[in-house]
This record gives structure tokens, C-alpha cells and sequence, in this order.
């Protein structure tokens, strides 16, 4: 009868997602203590920048000679080149592996699962001395093929190819995971209709699926940009001169913080640009909100004979990512201790790595609540501040954090100065986005009409968070320390200079060892790192495919 | 009847940025009575619902639930202090919780804990499925856990938003029975908001209508549908067309001839006419000046789109043993039975009605006929 | 069940975070360590005489200098803990730390670490600094040489034989070398050797020398151990390196490695034979101890342990050189005193300029 009743709607409507201030309660004391939380967290997160900024305006404008340069411009756009590269190929590689591990009938699915997103736990240093090692002109492959084929060098890998290949190796799995947890929760629906419209699988994927990952796509690659910004370990072994790389030099050759410093400047503004393009794509995704798991199985595409292809694909993505390091790692291990070089015990560095990497984890969890919590629930100027500047700390390379710390510590905190406590501080001002990013997406999957509820069951906002928003945040929230722990288990220029004395962890064992080409010393070490850093992993990936199918 | 007021909102108003959701919204619910909220989406009656329930702050008035006053200058009780039941449009089930746990929830630790969920189950009789999730549910049912969770701390008022808008229709008809005679059982005081006619009419006891922020009407169902106090009104309560017409000093001229009702307005004066399809008669005729231009079977009845000479459309009701195909040659004839309400500018005109008209432009008058059955 | 892995998490973090801060009240060092090791080591507590721990921020390799601190901890009685990292980032810990510093000793892979802190060290007393050579210690007194490195080209033999070798560095300007030269610009003992060069030949031939090597397409590589890795693959013919590098890759690989070390004859700034050197903090209340390390490293026993497990030349007269190396004195070395080397911000500067430094 629609035809009868005329206009119904005069006002401009305003739906519930888009209404601005969800919950615009007068502050509770809970609200109170989360913006406390928050400002306290954007305060650590800001130290780093705080003490860059001191260090310049103490070496006055000579630092900034260093700066503005002609060859400063140029290493930004190789910096802001490398970014990019490494970011689209991380992105051309973890798309096609999120589809066909979540949504095709590839043979072993859960296995390329966890395979492929296992390069994440290799340290970048340790990462780039292996492809040398394998990939160099004359490396392992190299002899190999020799003997087979007599190919007497292979071509040089070092500058942008290296740091490329290095970088996309080890970060696409920052894409790969975020980007399969929102393939997983996406409402098939969507595509039914795109096909149930005349578009076949290819055009669906193109014009529907992946549409709709691009919020997903944004905040992964937002973590490879910025990785790619801070890593020290790939450039510096390909020889690839970033700003980073820049920064080192200083350190190294100078000594010269205040040089140090006003580069970093430049690459905290240029890790703000970065920031500022996802804002750009993730802004109109803001308020998309599943109500629920859908009820229907996913669709799984045939592949058919498209599956040799495809396999092959996954097969060169674990060998090059994977395998490769740790075939070179296991080589390195069997040669040493077949010249009957003999092992130190690892067990109390696996144990410090273990913990530590546990405490970070749930530190860095504590901090990101928060942040998180206000910036879904209290959408506003303020608490999306907050949340951008919890990214300026990943954008840093770790030296600087470091040095920070060690400037803010030594003066200010002395009892605290180079404890695990202090440790731990620097590590959630290192990864505490990779946390804010997970509690945040699945924050935004619980409407909040299940918090209203609890408060008109008579709970207070605590009670509420505790019985109702953290339990349902939990997998994101696991995620996220997950994401954290692992990236804990490799970091090295934090644990070496804010670590307690004597601390030792699989990751500076590694180093020391590699760095004066005790190879065999290295290896045993590098390998525990990468077994202990899948348990996790694996256990994760296992649970979010068992939860979803 | 007793006339206890349970939840009164007085000038309430509340703007988000330039918007305005709600204002010097007046409404009072009585104890026992349910409420139907009815308007277009965006009108703000979910607004008036969360200022409500104290998820909103208003920006102006007051509330007060069960006496108390929960919201008012200087005044905010938060949500968990007001003592008010809720049940949203997705149910907002935990997701984590059993059905047991989820109607516990709000129900503290104490000995009569187990009893009273127990109680609540059978009263939605959903015993049997205690220690389900919520996704193991139907929707039918999760529906009902959704209503015995919001009943069983006992709540001073429930508050409903659009509860049954996720059902399917078939279920809707049946559910909405369910939930009635449970709140009718229960004694429940309830505000329900709906942007369905049919079911604010079913359900409320009294109905109120919102338009873009603002009461155009508060009464019962019938009062509501047959003497609409604005245009707007009577749009939105559907089956409507309007036909223009002529005061004359003995009645009113229009299209379809002259009708003797009187309006105490000059001669000469244009108003709109509210016509119903079933005020209408249908009568084949080949010299008839209208056409039948589609036919539309309902099953009791077929409805007729008749287009008339001046190119206007009406509609027109039939038993269903009477139809007539598209291109048939009809004459139209008023025949209400009933006094016709006619608008000017919107407003409702017509001495008997007036009291129940809430005019636009003066806010602050706003009045509503002393509840009575 | 995840309620619970979050509450097991959240009881680990507030052991840790107990645990550490008492931990941190009577002995802010030692002890917080001491709770990361498992009490490997119960803390030696000396009643009312100065605390016998001594924290050592060393640029060295554990796995070089790690067995011979230990034999100082069981000789001496001291509790040694150390902050292991890289030299530079070391230094630059010192310098953000100041006065506040808990570092003791600051040991260093090269002069260039010890002389950007030089303004924090204390003056070394007469009978440390006596044991070497004046070459290799600060002329101030603030720093001493514990063990000696030279300046050598790794050469694949396969590829290369010694006597097609120039004499000094200025023969690898030749076209004949075009693309077969690996060097590390950014490391700190090339960087040295470069200054020794402006030092012994001035400026414009140090810069004729580096646009020379540059023009016959030098590889790049971040540091030593690199280039000897480079070097024995026949990615490269020759390298400029330090001369302890190749021996560990022997050790590790064999006799077979193709490289082997070649010191040049020349006498020039590529026979430069560096330190490795070691200074005590300003600000430390533990000096006494500190001295007491400092005199162990340099005592026969530490001496010869350089010589013998670090490939490493001893600065300490009497003490034998690795039996693989040639003795310091069949070297014809270059006589310059490292404390002249210390500009090297007009070696990066110079570095920049030709294009060799990003």
C-alpha cells in the first residue's frame, strides 16, 4: 500500500551508526579513570618525541644543517619509496594467501595457514643475513645451482631489490593476519548477491570482497609502512640507505645525537603522513558494525585445476619466507656442531625472552584498552588524537625509544632505570599499536547495545566491562598480544640498552653471535626463537580457523 | 484504573549538534499502560527512549520514572540506577552467557537468584532452554529471552525499541501476541517504539506520534486513527489519500460531488479531506468519468486505483466478490459513514476535534486528552 | 577459559612487576639482574667497604670477552655485571645517562667509542697506562688499549694470489681492481683507518684515494664480518677488513674457507694496527675496582687469552702473539698515535663529500 502513504520521512535521518557521541554520558568515574589511562598513555607514547625535540633545540641550528639538504630529500623519497613498495608487494602477497586459506579448498589449508604467517617471528637482522647468506651472488643457492647447472653468479641482491625481498618477507604477514580475520568475519551475503547478479568469482572478488577488506588492507599495511620506516637490521645488511639507516650513521660514525635527532624528526613527520593516508581509507569504514556471527558457513571456491597454481604460490611464499632461513639456520647449527663447537645452554634466554615477552604483551594490552575503549566508544577529536599518537612510537627505530628512555630514565626514574619494569615500558611504547589496532576492530564488533543493556540491568560501567565488553573484546584482544609477544621476541636495541644487566634473551644471543660470525652460535638460538615464537602463533591461527568453520 | 504516573518527561529536549532529536517533548505513561512511540525513522522516538533510560543527557526538561526524578537540572541518575527494563531492536543478547545467565544478569547474587530466572523462563516458556547460547536460538525465542532478562530485575517501566523488527512477518504477528499478553499478565509499564502502525495500534494502549523531534499526537488507537490531529498524522497512519475541497454554508463540494458536513470555517476556504479507501463506493458505469487503473487483490478485499477526471488518483475498496479489471469505466462516491476530517495547513479542522491536535508551531501547548478508558 | 589465560597473564605481570621493584630497593643493579638470571649468583654483600659489584657497558662481544670477565669475577671476588650492545648505541647511552650513570667501565670496540665519551672518563692512574704502548692509549690518561687490531686485505684465494697484492692501500686504486674490492664505509675501523690516512697523507690525496677505490665499484657492505663472508664466497676478490674476522670463519668452516688475511708490507695507514680499549667513568664510586679490572686485562694471563682465543694482538710486552699471526714486530707498522685519530666527523664528512656515505 505504499502507494498511499505518501512522504514519510522529512527530517534528515540520523541512524545509529551515524549519530555522532554514542554514548555521551556525563563521566562516570570509570570514564574518568579510562581518560586518565589514555592521557597517560599519550603522554609515554609522546616521551620519545619529547626527547627527540630536547635533543634538537639543545644542538641549536647546526642539527638542523644536517637536515636540510639536497640528500635528504633524496633518502626521504628512497625511504617513502621502500615503504611503498614493500607495502603493495606485502599486500599483493597476503591477499591472495588470506582468500585461498580462508576461502577456497586449497589441500592442507590450515597448514599454509600457519606456515605462511611464521616469517613474522624472524627477526629482520637475522632475516636479511640469511638471504645474503642463500640468495647472495655467491650464496648457498648460488653453488647449488652451480653444481647443477654451472651458473657461476647470481645476480647482485643488494640495495632496493634485497631490502625489498628482506622487508616483504618478513612484514606481509602483518597484512596476511589482519586481513584473514576480517575475510573470516565477512557476511557472505554480500558476495551471494554479487553473484546472484551475474558476476562471476573474479569480478565479485574485485568489486565486492575486497571493497570491503579495504579497512582491513589500510591497518596492515599501516604496520608494514611503518615497519619498513624503523627496521634498521634489512636496510643495513642490503645496504639500502633509509632514513633509518641515516639515523644509524649518526649513532655510529658521529656520535652526534643532535643530528640523530632532528633526522628523527623527520621521520616521525614523515611516519604522520603515513598515518594520516590510512585515516583517509579508514574513515568511511569507521562504523561498520557486525551484530553477530553469521549464521551461514562460508562460501569455498573450487579451484579446480587452479589449485597446482595456486599451492605453488603458497610453496614459494613459505620456501623464500620460511624455509629458506631456517634451512640456512639448520645448515649453519649442523656444520658448528659437527666441528664439535659446543652449545651454551639457552634455557634461562628462552625463559627471559618467554617472560618478558608475556609481560609486554599484557602491559601493552593494559595500555591499549583504554585507547581503544575511548576511541570506539567515545569517538571524538580527543580520544582519535590519542589513538594516532599511540603510532608515532612504531615508526621509531628502536634505537631512539631507547635512547629516550635512557634520557628520561637516568634523570627521572632512577630506582625504575634498567629494570624489567622499565624494559617492559619501552616495549608498549614500541608495539603498543599492534594492540590498540586488535582490541580496537573487535570493539567495534560488539554493538554497544550490549553494554547498554548491562547498565540497564543495574551493572556499573566497571561491572560492565568486566562481564561484558573484555570477554567479548577477548579475541582481539589475544590477537593483539599475540602480535605483541612476538615482535617482544625479536626486538634487540631496546633489551640491550634498557634491559637489566646481564639479561639475556634469545633475540641479544642471536646478535652477539652474528655479529662476530659465530654462525653456529647463532643458530641454535635463532631457531628456539622462531620454534617458541609458533607456538602461539599456531595456536592462534588453529583457533581462529576451528571458531570460524 | 488506577492513575499513578509511572514515567513522565516534561519539555524534554535534546539536539545532537545542529540536529534536533527531541524537543519540549511532554509525555506521561501510566502505571500498567503501554505506550506506543510511532513515527518515522529518524523522527527521534529511539532518542526519547535512551533519554529515558539515561543513555542519553538531555539538554533540556525533565524525567522521572516511578516518582523519582532521574534526569532534570543538575539531576542524572546513570542507566543502572533507574530501574528501567530494555530490550533493543537486536535483542543485544550476551553472546557469551547462557539464556540462564543472560536473564541472571541483572538480578543480584542473592538466594532468590535461581528461583526467579526459573520463573522468568516459564513465563516466556523457554525453560527448556536454559543452558543454551543465544546463537543456538531462534529468533522467536531470543526474542523472549531478551523480554525475561529485561523483566526479572523488575523494572519500573520497559522499554521496547522495535522489538520486533528482526522477526519475519509470520513470526511478528505471533511473537508480538506472546509479548502482550506477558506484559498485560505481568502488569508490566511499557514504552515500545515502533515505526509500524499496525503494531503500535495492536500493541499500545495509548499511542503517541513523533515528527522530527516534535508529539503530533497522543491518544488511543482509535482516536489516533480516526481523528488524526494533523495531516501528518494522518498520512502516517497509512490507507490515506486526501481529496481537496470547497467550505460551502451547508457543506463541502468536492471532485466526487457535495458533502453535508459542516466546518466552522468561511465559505470559499480550501482544505484537504481525509479519504479512506473504504469511505469510498466503486459503481460500474460506461459513462462513469473515472477509470479503474489498477486492480490490487488483498484477499478479504481488492482495492481499486481509480483515476478521476482532474487526472487525481483514490483509492477504493471492494468486498472481494466484487472486482473490476484496469480500463473499466466506474463512478466514484463519497459514502463515510462517518464524519471526514479535513485539514488546513496541515492541521485538523473541526470544533469537536480540537482538543487533540497538537499544533506545530506552538510547542509549549502541548495537550493531551485525560486518559481514560 | 580465556578469562582465565587473561587472569594467569595479569598474575605473571604483577609477580614481575613485585619482583622487580623490590627487588630494585636495596641494590638497584645487581639485584634485578640477579631475579632475570634465576640467582644464577647470590649477590655478594660487603659489609660497610665500597660494593664489590662493578658494571662493565661493553661494546665488545660477549662471546669474545665473556670467558675472560668471568675468570676476573672468580679471581677478583667482584660481582661484574654487563650491559652488552654495540659500541656506538653504548656511548650513546652513556652520554643521554651523564652523571646519573650506573656504568663503572665503559669497554669499547674502538677509540672512536671511548673518545665521544672522553669528556666522562677519569683520569687512569700512571701504572695502568704504563703497561702499553703510548700509541695505543689516550695521551689525557682517560683510556687504555687492552688488545690490538690490524688493518688487513682478506683476499679469496682462489681468485687472488698474494704476490699480484699491491704494497699499500694506494695500489686498489688501479683499473685492475675494478669491481672486485668490498669495503664497509659506515664501520668504525674503516672509518679510522680513513683518518689515519688524512693524518699520514692529507686531505686531498685521502680523498683521491677514496674517489679512486670509488671508481672501481666498490661492493658495500655494513661491516667486516660480511666482507670476509664475501670474500671466501668469491663474491668478492678483496676487502678492507680488521684481521681477527677471518679466524673465526676458519674456525667455523675449516681450513678450506678460500681467504685468508694479507697485512700490507707498505708501512702506510693500511698497516694501522688499532685498539680495542677500555675507560672508567667520572661518576663511578667504584673506581678501586675498576682499576683492579683494568689492571687484570692488561696482566699476562688476560693478555695471552686475547692472543689465543680472540685472534687478537696483545699490547702487553712478553705476551705472545696466535701462532697464525704475524708478531706485531715483523709488522711494519704505521707509527701514528690513536689519539690523533680522534676527528672523525672530518672523516664522515669527507666520506659524505665523495659520495661513499649516504
Amino acid at each position: 500500500m505504499a502507494e498511499l502513504t505518501i512522504t514519510r520521512s522529512r527530517t534528515r535521518s540520523f541512524g545509529r551508526g551515524a549519530r555522532p557521541g554514542r554514548v555521551p554520558l556525563p563521566a562516570s568515574w570509570m570514564t574518568l579513570a579510562l581518560w586518565g589511562l589514555a592521557i597517560m598513555v599519550a603522554g609515554a607514547v609522546l616521551l620519545p618525541t619529547t626527547y627527540l625535540l630536547v635533543r634538537t633545540l639543545d644542538a641549536g641550528t647546526a642539527a638542523w644543517g644536517l637536515v636540510f639538504q639536497a640528500r635528504t630529500a633524496q633518502i626521504l623519497g628512497r625511504t617513502a619509496w621502500l615503504a611503498l613498495t614493500v607495502t603493495v608487494a606485502s599486500a599483493a602477497i597476503a591477499v591472495p594467501l588470506a582468500w585461498l586459506t580462508v576461502r577456497t579448498d586449497l589441500p592442507f589449508r590450515r597448514l599454509w595457514a600457519v606456515l605462511t604467517a611464521l616469517p613474522l617471528v624472524i627477526p629482520s637482522y637475522v632475516g636479511a643475513y640469511l638471504v645474503v647468506a642463500a640468495l647472495g651472488p655467491r650464496g648457498m643457492v648460488q653453488q647449488w645451482l652451480e653444481e647443477l647447472v654451472g651458473i657461476s653468479r647470481l645476480p647482485d641482491i643488494y640495495g632496493f631489490p634485497g631490502a625489498l625481498l628482506v622487508l616483504t618477507m618478513l612484514s606481509y604477514p602483518y597484512t596476511l593476519l589482519i586481513v584473514r580475520a576480517a575475510l573470516l568475519r565477512l557476511d557472505p551475503a554480500l558476495e551471494e548477491a554479487s553473484r546472484s547478479l551475474g558476476y562471476g568469482p573474479w569480478t565479485t572478488f574485485w568489486r565486492v570482497t575486497l571493497p570491503q577488506l579495504r579497512p582491513a588492507l589500510a591497518a596492515g599495511s599501516l604496520l608494514v609502512a611503518l615497519y619498513t620506516l624503523r627496521d634498521f637490521g634489512a636496510v643495513s645488511i642490503m645496504r639500502y640507505n633509509t632514513f633509518t639507516r641515516v639515523i644509524y650513521i649518526q649513532y655510529q660514525s658521529t656520535f652526534d645525537r643532535a643530528a640523530a635527532a632532528a633526522l628523527s624528526l623527520v621521520l616521525v613527520a614523515l611516519s604522520l603522513g603515513v598515518l594520516v593516508l590510512e585515516v583517509r581509507t579508514q574513515r568511511r569504514a569507521r562504523y561498520h558494525r557486525s551484530r553477530g556471527k553469521s549464521a551461514r558457513a562460508r562460501p569455498v571456491t573450487r579451484l579446480g585445476p587452479w589449485r597446482w597454481p595456486a599451492l605453488l604460490f603458497c610453496a614459494t611464499v613459505v620456501s623464500v619466507s620460511l624455509v629458506l632461513p631456517a634451512g640456512v639456520l639448520l645448515y649453519w647449527l649442523v656444520r658448528g656442531l659437527r666441528a664439535g663447537q659446543e652449545l651454551t645452554p639457552l634455557w634461562l634466554a628462552t625463559r627471559n625472552s618467554v617472560l618478558a615477552s608475556g609481560a609486554a604483551a599484557v602491559a601493552t594490552l593494559v595500555a591499549a584498552l583504554p585507547v581503544a575503549v575511548l576511541n570506539v566508544r567515545r569517538p571524538g577529536r580527543l580520544s582519535h588524537l590519542v589513538e594516532r599518537l599511540t603510532y608515532t612510537g612504531f615508526a621509531l627505530p628502536g634505537v631512539v625509544i631507547a635512547l629516550a628512555l635512557v634520557f628520561f630514565g637516568a634523570r627521572y626514574a632512577r630506582p625504575l632505570y634498567q629494570t624489567l619494569p622499565m624494559l617492559i615500558f619501552a616495549y608498549v611504547i614500541l608495539f603498543l599499536p599492534q594492540a590498540v589496532g586488535a582490541v580496537r576492530a573487535s570493539l567495534l564488533q560488539v554493538h554497544p547495545s550490549l553494554e547498554e543493556t548491562a547498565r540497564s540491568l543495574g551493572r556499573r560501567p566497571w561491572q560492565v566491562f568486566t562481564t561484558i565488553t573484555m570477554p567479548l573484546v577477548w579475541p582481539g584482544a589475544a590477537a593483539g598480544m599475540g602480535l605483541v609477544f612476538l615482535t617482544t621476541m625479536k626486538e634487540l636495541p631496546a633489551t640491550l640498552i634498557l634491559g637489566p644487566l646481564g639479561f639475556k634473551t634469545l633475540s641479544t644471543l642471536v646478535w652477539s653471535a652474528v655479529s662476530e660470525a659465530f654462525f653456529a652460535q647463532a643458530a641454535a638460538p635463532a631457531l628456539l626463537l622462531i620454534l617458541v615464537s609458533s607456538v602461539p602463533m599456531t595456536l592462534f591461527i588453529l583457533k581462529e580457523h576451528g571458531e570460524e568453520t | 484504573m488506577n492513575h499513578i504516573t509511572a514515567v513522565q518527561c516534561t519539555r524534554l529536549t535534546k539536539f545532537f549538534g545542529e540536529i534536533r532529536a527531541v524537543e519540549n517533548l511532554e509525555l506521561a505513561v501510566q502505571q500498567g499502560e503501554i505506550l506506543a512511540l510511532l513515527g518515522p525513522s529518524g523522527c527521534g522516538k529511539t532518542t526519547v527512549l535512551r533519554l529515558i533510560a539515561g543513555f542519553e543527557v538531555p539538554d533540556a526538561g525533565r524525567v522521572e520514572i516511578g516518582g523519582r526524578l532521574v534526569s532534570g537540572p543538575g539531576v542524572f541518575l546513570p542507566p543502572e540506577r533507574r530501574r528501567v527494563g530494555m530490550v533493543f531492536q537486536d535483542y543485544a543478547l550476551f553472546p557469551h552467557m547462557t539464556v540462564a545467565e543472560n536473564v541472571a544478569y541483572g538480578l543480584g547474587r542473592g538466594k532468590g537468584q535461581a528461583a526467579r530466572v526459573r520463573d522468568m523462563l516459564a513465563l516466556v516458556d523457554l525453560g527448556d532452554v536454559a543452558d543454551r547460547l543465544p546463537h543456538e536460538l531462534s529468533g522467536g525465542q531470543q526474542q523472549r529471552v531478551a523480554l525475561a532478562r529485561a523483566l526479572a530485575p523488575r523494572p519500573d517501566v520497559l522499554l521496547l525499541d522495535e522489538p520486533f523488527s528482526n522477526l519475519d512477518a509470520g513470526l511478528r504477528k505471533q511473537v508480538r501476541e506472546e509479548v502482550l499478553d506477558i506484559l498485560k499478565a505481568t502488569g508490566t509499564t511499557a514504552i515500545l517504539v515502533t515505526h509500524d502502525q499496525e503494531e503500535a495500534l495492536f500493541m499500545g494502549d495509548r499511542v503517541a506520534i513523533l515528527n522530527a523531534g516534535r508529539l503530533e499526537q497522543v491518544g488511543t488507537p482509535e482516536e489516533i486513527f480516526h481523528h488524526p490531529a494533523t495531516r501528518f498524522v494522518a498520512e502516517f497512519m497509512g490507507h490515506t489519500g486526501f481529496l481537496p475541497a470547497r467550505v460551502t454554508a451547508d457543506g463541502l463540494e468536492t471532485e466526487l460531488g457535495f458533502l453535508p458536513q459542516r466546518l466552522p470555517l468561511p465559505p470559499g476556504t480550501q482544505v484537504d479531506m481525509l479519504v479512506r479507501p473504504d469511505d469510498l463506493t466503486l459503481r460500474p458505469d460506461p459513462t462513469g468519468t473515472a477509470r479503474v487503473e489498477r486492480r490490487i487483490f488483498q484477499g478479504m478485499h481488492h482495492l481499486h486505483r481509480v483515476v478521476l477526471p482532474s487526472g487525481r488518483t483514490v483509492h477504493c475498496l471492494t468486498l472481494h466478490t466484487e472486482h473490476y479489471a484496469p480500463g473499466t469505466r466506474v463512478r466514484v462516491e463519497l459514502t463515510p459513514g462517518h464524519a471526514l476530517t479535513c485539514f488546513q495547513n496541515g492541521l485538523a479542522v473541526g470544533a469537536e476535534e480540537d482538543e487533540h491536535h497538537v499544533p506545530n508551531a506552538a510547542a509549549t501547548a502541548v495537550m493531551w486528552p485525560e486518559y481514560s478508558r | 577459559m580465556s578469562r582465565h589465560i587473561a587472569k594467569v597473564m595479569f598474575a605473571v605481570l604483577g609477580w614481575l612487576l613485585v619482583a622487580c621493584a623490590s627487588a630494585a630497593q636495596p641494590t638497584p643493579q645487581a639485584a634485578p639482574a640477579d631475579e632475570a638470571q634465576g640467582a644464577a649468583e647470590p649477590v655478594r654483600q660487603v659489609e660497610g667497604a665500597t660494593p664489590q659489584t662493578l658494571t662493565i657497558y661493553s661494546g665488545r662481544s660477549e662471546n669474545l670477552v665473556g670467558p675472560i670477565i668471568e675468570q676476573f669475577r672468580e679471581a677478583s671476588g667482584i660481582d661484574v655485571q654487563v650491559r652488552w650492545g654495540k659500541t656506538a648505541e653504548l656511548a650513546a647511552t652513556l652520554l643521554e645517562e651523564g652523571a646519573n650513570s650506573p656504568a663503572d667501565i665503559f669497554f669499547a670496540q674502538d677509540p672512536g667509542g671511548l673518545g665521544a665519551v672522553a669528556g666522562m672518563l677519569a683520569p687512569l692512574p700512571e701504572d695502568i697506562l704504563e703497561r702499553v704502548d703510548p700509541r695505543f692509549r689516550d695521551p689525557e690518561g682517560r683510556w687504555v688499549g687492552i688488545s690490538g687490531r690490524a688493518r688487513v686485505i682478506v683476499y679469496n684465494t682462489e681468485r687472488v694470489r698474494p704476490e699480484d697484492l699491491p704494497d699499500d692501500l694506494w695500489g686498489f686504486t688501479d683499473p685492475t681492481w675494478k669491481g672486485r674490492i668490498g669495503w664497509a664505509p659506515t664501520n668504525a675501523s674503516f672509518q679510522t683507518m680513513v683518518t689515519a690516512m688524512r693524518v699520514a697523507w692529507g686531505e686531498e690525496k685521502t680523498r683521491q684515494w677514496l674517489e679512486g677505490i670509488l671508481a672501481n665499484e666498490p661492493k658495500v657492505y655494513e661491516k667486516n664480518t660480511p666482507i670476509v663472508a664475501a670474500a671466501g664466497a668469491g663474491e668478492i676478490d678483496v676487502g678492507f677488513v680488521n684481521h681477527y674476522y677471518l679466524y673465526r670463519f676458519l674456525q667455523e668452516e675449516g681450513e678450506s674457507f678460500p681467504a685468508r688475511n694479507y697485512f700490507l708490507p707498505g708501512g702506510g695507514p693500511g698497516s694501522l694496527v688499532m685498539v680495542a680499549g677500555a675507560g672508567v667513568l667520572e661518576s663511578s664510586a667504584n673506581k678501586e675496582a675498576a682499576y683492579k679490572f683494568l689492571r687484570f686485562m692488561l696482566s699476562p694471563v688476560a693478555q695471552q687469552y686475547f692472543a689465543t682465543q680472540t685472534f687478537e694482538y696483545p699490547l702487553v710486552e712478553g705476551v705472545r702473539t696466535h701462532r697464525e699471526l704475524p708478531p706485531l714486530s715483523e709488522l711494519n707498522v704505521i707509527q701514528i698515535n690513536l689519539a690523533d685519530l680522534a676527528d672523525l666527523q672530518g672523516t664522515v664528512r669527507l666520506l659524505s663529500e665523495v659520495g661513499a656515505l649516504p
